[in-house]
């Protein structure tokens, strides 16, 4: 079996609000958990349970600074899923296509802001 | 947040092997490390405080160099990291090996990046290639086929490298 279980992975991304945390942390490294809260209407208790189903899939690390627990997005768990279905060359292309599809939307985006 | 106007990232990954392999893939000094995009780590001695190189397998270019700030063996390896092509302020690398499930669980820091340089961004990408590749060399033997072209394409790419980093001007001793 994989570890962490892909399963776990799958769960972990499975939820708005905890993709949401690494959307977060991936803007802001090092962030500390009262931190991370404070962007979520549900409790710091809540909270603390979403990162503990990321943390048991291996996609958020932390580190303590003192008293504070600092969080770290780790993107090597969907990095193994990814290579788990694609090949290089998939790879080359689908990132090809997703390249395109941010630069088209981007520029429609500017468009209707303008 | 990191120290003001720094950042810091972690890459955590589960590998299947002994913690000597694992010790012995990221301190090897006698063939390339597959690991850190094939090159070939030039150390007068593997010791605290000692320079290291990180050199294209032939040995003409050097493409990082650093300070070794730790090396407890089977469990921490901690240098500073410089590209030399580029004129950014080095970071730290620290690896932590750690015997766990069967295996090692291998976590890589890189701290005091300047965010927005090119060795930021540079690292930021390069933290799940590196975590990924010691995890095929050590439970496959060798790199996933996607890196060993990767590492094609860094020879026949290594007679354009600038100038600057011509092993010449990077001595280790």
């Amino acid at each position: 079996m994989a570890h962490p279980d892909p399963d776990l992975v799958f769960t972990a991304l499975a939820h708005p609000a905890r993709r949401r945390m690494l959307d977060l942390l991936v803007q802001a490294p090092g962030t500390s958990v009262k931190a991370l809260a404070s962007h979520f209407d549900f409790s710091r208790i809540a909270a603390l349970k979403h990162l503990a189903v990321l943390a048991a899939a291996g996609l958020v690390l932390s580190e303590k600074q003192g008293r504070t627990r600092r969080l770290f997005f780790n993107p090597v768990p969907i990095q193994e899923i990814h290579e788990r279905w694609t090949d290089q060359f998939g790879a080359f292309f689908a990132a090809r296509m997703t390249e395109v599809k941010q630069r088209v939307e981007a520029r429609a985006s500017e468009k209707k802001h303008a | 947040m990191t120290r003001e106007g720094e950042t810091k990232a972690m890459f955590r990954i589960h590998i299947r092997g002994s913690i000597e392999a694992v010790w012995r893939e990221i301190t090897r000094t006698d063939a390339p490390i597959p690991a850190f995009f094939n090159s070939r780590m030039d150390v007068a001695r593997l010791a605290r405080g000692e320079k290291l190189a990180m050199r294209t397998p032939n040995g003409k270019y050097t493409g990082v160099v650093g300070e070794i700030l730790e090396l407890v063996p089977l469990r921490r390896f901690a240098y500073t990291f410089k590209f030399t092509n580029f004129d950014d302020p080095p970071c730290r690398v620290a690896i932590d090996l750690a015997e766990k499930d069967g295996g090692v669980e291998y976590t890589m820091t890189i701290s005091e990046l300047t965010p927005g340089t090119k060795s930021a961004k540079q690292m930021l990408q390069g933290g799940v290639l590196i975590a990924n590749t010691l995890k095929h060399v050590i439970e496959d033997g060798r790199p996933s086929f996607g890196t060993r072209m990767l590492f094609t394409l860094f020879k026949l790419m290594e007679p354009f490298s600038p100038a600057r980093c011509k092993s010449e001007h990077w001595p280790v001793s």
